[in-house]
């Protein structure tokens, strides 16, 4: 037997779940129909105040409820074992709540779900209509005729009038007691033909997106990688702070406590307690160089305190405009802040620039890392500047790096960052 | 002296501690920030040698502990101790002014004679900052020659207000009115490029420029 024919096999013991499930979508339909309406409606008339915007983004992911419901029923009695949307999340704050609402994409495949349901409700209960009700009607003419039940009147003769023909006779009433089981027969057969369309919107529709949910996995380890990464290198420095600088700093006080036993003492000692000192001093440098470009400690105090020291250092002078709010994560704090010292090194190494400007600002959920200067521009990614490795670690976050550097400057680089992960 | 030690690791807090004693002075020392508040008040100590990274957090406590135990006892000279140089601690630090202050990097124990020498003068109203502060705080060599441009006179009010000397005070000093002495510092900052946007550090980094050549 090939496929479609079992598609379309005889729906044995199907049939009454099927029906079921016509006659208690229907009702479903039209309440999903009426909220999604009354929902347009409403954020219509408002959209002249602020409420407007909050009301679709509350309507949207409550969709969602009504769906889940169609879905339940589509299991129970279509037997469409489909997984449903991961749960609406959303997130904190105001603004972060809307916008999470206004995108919320399973959400608005529920809305157009609720809209197209609403035209195949009709048309599935007219299926159900036509050949359920119209097959007991027909089959049971005979019956109806002994019985004298129908009292349609056409030029003074009684019987059934079915499509404008009076049927009066044992003959009409025979074929159409014929006619009415065989309607009763492909009964089940048509609804199952409507409920494919049916099926076909409820697996579009409502299922889950493995795509999305994918993306959303993705994004979530990635972060967390990011963050586990920027946590690891604080620990690092923490470790060396408390470990190996200490016990730098407390050979250095060891040496010099000898020095002072000793004295400028006999010959060698002296002078090989002097290197001593000199090897642990450039040791607890080179360490404190090594750890500032593992993790500047002075980032714990927050990106603006860090930037400063950064611009206060540069030789070139810096200007500096910092207006973020409240704290980025971690990680984007730590980016953000190789960003600005890579670029300030740029600036000193190959603009020959006289001024330059650092700008941090927040755009919503973004953080805008701006840093200029009037120097001789002509800079690409591709020149060695560093610019091209920023760039891929800026990605690591979905963030963007552009650069406009013509001839004769001045260079403008754009850094663009979540500010949460 | 009487030198409080408030650092959080055992190792260098002790260190520290009998380095100074070997040098015949009195020691007292705490573990955290809190800590040093209540017992520079108990103890009356000449110098709180400060670290900047303690408990709970980690991060400022040393500095915002020197910025308070400052408020609470003029007297008491405060050196931070660290093993990194911040403009910020710095700057918070030197917003009072410079007097009786001091921000030294751990390793310079390095050298006992060089320390005890920071030590004293802080203890005695005077600074002590590391030659890393000052390079941080004005990076750019090519800002050197601005002290050259100033006047004689304006180069000795800038050494009085290093001293932390009020404008009054300076005037007395000179034997001129206030206005006149307001007139060099208006100049002092003119001349070192220190715009009126960061009039609440100007006197500060005027000094610090001037501790820089000195």
């Amino acid at each position: 037997m090939p496929r479609w024919w079992s598609a379309l096999a005889p729906p044995r013991g199907r049939a009454g779940k099927e029906l079921l499930y016509v006659l208690l979508t229907a009702p479903l339909t039209a309440l999903g129909f009426g909220y999604v309406l009354a929902g347009f409606v409403v954020c219509a008339v408002l959209s002249i105040t602020a409420l407007g915007v909050p009301v679709l983004a509350a309507m949207v992911p409550g969709t969602r409820l009504i769906a889940r419901t169609r879905l339940a029923l589509a299991r129970w009695l279509l037997g469409e074992v489909v997984l449903a949307p991961l749960a609406f999340r959303p997130a904190a704050g105001l603004f972060a709540w809307l916008r999470t609402g206004l995108r919320d994409g399973p959400g608005w495949r529920a809305v157009a779900f609720q809209l197209s349901a609403l035209p195949l409700a009709l048309v599935e209960l007219t299926v159900v209509l036509f050949t359920w009700a119209w097959g007991v009607v027909g089959l049971t003419a005979p019956l109806q005729h002994a019985l004298d039940l129908n009292q349609n009147t056409v030029d003074g003769r009684r019987g059934l009038v079915v499509a404008g023909v009076l049927i009066d006779s044992w003959v009409g009433v025979a074929l159409l007691s014929a006619a009415g089981a065989a309607l009763l027969v492909i009964a089940p057969w048509s609804l199952r033909v409507v409920l494919v369309v049916d099926r076909l919107l409820v697996r579009g529709l409502l299922s889950r997106d493995e795509r999305a949910v994918r993306i959303a996995a993705l994004r979530r380890s990635r972060a967390a990688a990011v963050e586990d990464a920027a946590a690891t290198l604080r620990r690092i420095e923490r470790d060396l702070h408390d470990g190996v600088q200490a016990r730098l700093v407390a050979l250095t006080m060891n040496l010099a406590m000898i020095g002072d036993l000793v004295g400028r003492g006999p010959g060698q000692t002296g002078d090989l307690l002097e290197s001593a000192r000199a090897n642990a001093r450039d040791a607890i440098k080179d360490l404190r160089d090594v750890i500032h470009d593992i993790h500047p400690p002075i980032l714990d105090n927050g990106l603006e305190a860090a930037i400063a020291t950064l611009t206060a250092r540069s030789s070139v002078p810096v200007s500096c405009d910092i207006r973020i709010g409240d704290r980025p994560a971690a990680a984007i704090e730590t980016i953000a802040y190789f960003c600005v010292a890579e670029l300030l090194t740029n600036v000193v190494k190959h603009s020959r620039a006289t001024r330059a400007t650092v700008e941090l600002s927040r755009r919503g959920d973004r953080l805008r890392v701006v840093v200029s200067d009037n120097g001789s521009g002509g800079a690409h990614e591709a020149g060695g500047s560093g610019l091209r490795g920023l760039a891929d670690r800026v990605a690591t976050v979905d963030g963007t790096l552009s650069l406009t550097s013509p001839p004769g400057g001045p260079t403008v680089v754009s850094v663009f960052l979540p500010a949460h992960l | 002296m009487r030198i409080l030690i408030a650092e959080d690791l055992a190792i260098l807090r002790e260190g520290l501690a009998q380095l100074l004693e070997m040098r015949g002075h009195q020691i007292a020392t705490v573990g955290d920030a809190a800590a040093l508040h209540d017992r520079a008040g108990a103890w009356h100590p000449d110098i709180a040698v400060i670290d900047i990274r303690m408990p709970p957090t980690h991060t400022d406590e040393g500095v915002r502990a020197a910025v308070a135990l400052r408020a609470a006892y003029p007297a008491v000279g405060v050196l931070l101790f660290s093993q990194y140089v911040e403009t910020r601690f710095a700057k918070q630090l030197l917003t009072g002014g410079a007097a009786g202050v001091g921000y030294l990097l751990k390793d310079r124990v390095g050298d006992i004679d060089e320390f005890v020498d920071a030590l004293e003068r802080v203890a005695a109203g005077g600074t002590a900052l590391d030659p890393e502060v000052v390079n941080q705080l004005f990076g750019a060599s090519q800002r050197d020659h601005d002290l050259a441009r100033l006047t004689r006179r304006e180069r000795e009010a800038l050494a009085l207000m290093a001293e932390g000397r009020t404008n009054a005070a300076i005037a007395k000093t000179f034997v001129v009115t206030e206005r006149a002495v307001e007139k060099h510092v208006a100049n002092i900052f003119s001349k070192l490029g220190l715009l009126a946007s960061e009039s609440d550090h100007r006197r500060v980094l005027a000094v610090l420029r001037y501790l820089e050549a000195a």
